[in-house]
């Protein structure tokens, strides 16, 4: 039994083997590219939505308002980079119904790298918004002797969050799998549908701490308070 | 379960190149579309607005358009209804001239057709008298109308003799006319009485048909007539005041 994709070489491109990882990640990219390409082609704003588009805006704007509401302030590059994390992991846990797909998210090597692609997003929106003295200010807040434990507390987000998110998926494919070959109906079925739910939850919550974690690299610094205010 | 790096870098390429393709092709559209979309509703209700502050202009100057329109409809209504009430009393002014004129009119008519009316009554009855005095005179007393009359005429000239030869001044005749031709035994008895009362005149009888039965004597500028007319317009007037004297006997029974 195979635990993880990244071991299911499903062809080689000159000479490069192709994982079942990258390959179902193509997969995914290649739907969420098509769809929004179908839908968004013919904007006009004179034209009133269809339904299609009416629910690609709801999704964006669910996005946006969720990532508003966290980083108290609109931002696009936020929006871009968090909506495109929730929507890949989200379709990507979704398409775990489909017979013969292996969702890239129950790969280490893709939490991982999404991980490590929140520990570089943070530093960097943290330092276009704050600027480089500005946001490795906050690593020696409130002291100067915070600062090892800022970082331990940095690299731990990373990791926290690839094991998470890897857990959970991994967790369930494999479950499903078990009772596969232990009660061949029904269990499996009831714990694909489980796993949907789970997955649009890990999909939400990896989002949404990504986004907290870059607003709180990103976001201003608290007022300094009062000598009158400090008991 | 191990971590390949190689699919992790793949992975984080793979991520980086989604999120290019989505904000391309998914974030952007989506997003500029809906500021497209709001920016149009925001101009329209913009237009709307003022749309409808110059529907609210046009309506305010089409109150005051109907206000000056409802004020100009009273004072025509005033205008033409103090003309109407001009030609209307104009026209019953004429009317009631009109009225007043074919009432007159009809007045006149009327007392033409009463005074025709009495005319032939008179000629009727001064006829129907005439016949019947002159047949119960003849039946009764063997006597002539006209023999009567003349006696008659002679009587009544004597009381006023005086009177007639003043009036009558130096005429040098006395001319008789009468209906018919009065008898010779009326003529001489008339003569010979004139010739006692004034000496110096001569008498002369004469016919005229258009004259009313009786006599008539001109002595220079004085007329004594006797004749069925006189003694009619006598009797109707005789009549007159008894007919006006029961009438307003009866009109004051009926007030009291």
């Amino acid at each position: 039994m195979k635990l993880s994709p990244d071991q299911t070489v499903m062809f080689d491109a000159w000479g490069v083997p192709i994982n079942a990882t990258i390959f179902f990640t193509w997969v995914v990219m290649a739907l969420l590219t098509t769809i929004s390409l179908l839908i968004t082609r013919n904007l006009r704003p004179d034209v009133p939505p269809n339904r299609w588009r009416t629910t690609l805006e709801v999704i964006v704007q669910g996005i946006q308002g969720q990532i508003e509401e966290i980083a108290q302030g609109p931002s696009r590059y936020l929006l871009y980079y968090a909506g495109t994390l929730f929507l890949f992991v989200a379709a990507s846990n979704f398409l775990l119904v489909v017979p013969g797909f292996a969702p890239p998210t129950s790969s280490l090597s893709t939490t991982t790298a999404l991980a490590l692609s929140v520990l570089i997003a943070v530093p960097l929106f943290g330092v276009t918004n704050r600027g480089l003295a500005g946001y490795l200010k906050t690593y020696i807040q409130p002291s100067f002797i915070m600062l090892p434990f800022n970082i331990i507390a940095e690299f731990s987000r990373g990791i926290s969050l690839a094991i998470r998110l890897y857990g959970n998926i991994m967790s369930g494919a494999v479950i499903a799998a078990i009772l596969l070959t232990v009660v061949p109906f029904f269990f499996p079925v009831v714990m694909d549908v489980l796993g949907l739910l789970t997955g649009m939850i890990q999909a939400y919550i990896f989002a949404v701490l990504a986004t907290v974690y870059i607003s709180s690299a990103t976001g201003s610094p608290p007022p300094p308070q009062s000598e009158k205010e400090t008991p | 379960m191990s971590i390949d790096w190689i699919t992790v870098a793949a992975q984080i390429a793979n991520f980086l190149v989604l999120v290019w393709l989505l904000k391309r092709f998914l974030y952007r559209p989506i997003l500029d579309g809906i500021d497209a979309r709001e920016a149009e509703i925001t101009n329209r209700m913009t237009e709307a607005v003022q749309a409808k502050d110059d529907a609210n202009t046009v309506k305010e100057a089409y109150h005051d358009k109907a206000r000056a329109l409802h004020v100009a409809q009273s004072e025509m209504s005033e205008t033409i209804r103090k003309s109407a009430e001009e030609k209307r009393d104009a026209l019953l002014v004429e009317a009631r001239q009109r009225m007043e004129r074919e009432q007159a009119s009809w007045q006149t008519h009327l007392d033409d057709e009463a005074r025709k009316y009495a005319t032939q009554m008179h000629r009727a009855g001064a006829g129907a008298l005439l016949s019947l005095t002159r047949k119960a005179l003849m039946d009764l007393a063997d006597e002539t109308l006209e023999d009567r009359m003349a006696h008659h005429l002679v009587h009544q000239l004597r009381p006023i003799a005086d009177d007639l030869k003043k009036a009558a001044g130096d005429g040098p005749a006395a001319v008789v006319s009468s209906h018919d031709r009065l008898p010779v035994s009326a003529q001489d008895s008339l003569a010979a009485e004139l010739k006692g009362l004034f000496p110096d005149v001569t008498a002369d009888f004469k016919t005229d048909p258009t004259q009313a039965p009786g006599l008539i004597l001109r002595i220079g500028g004085a007329e004594l007539a006797w004749t069925v007319e006189s003694y009619i317009d006598g009797l109707e007037a005789l009549i007159g005041d008894r007919l006006g004297n029961s009438t307003g006997k009866k009109a004051q029974a009926n007030g009291d």
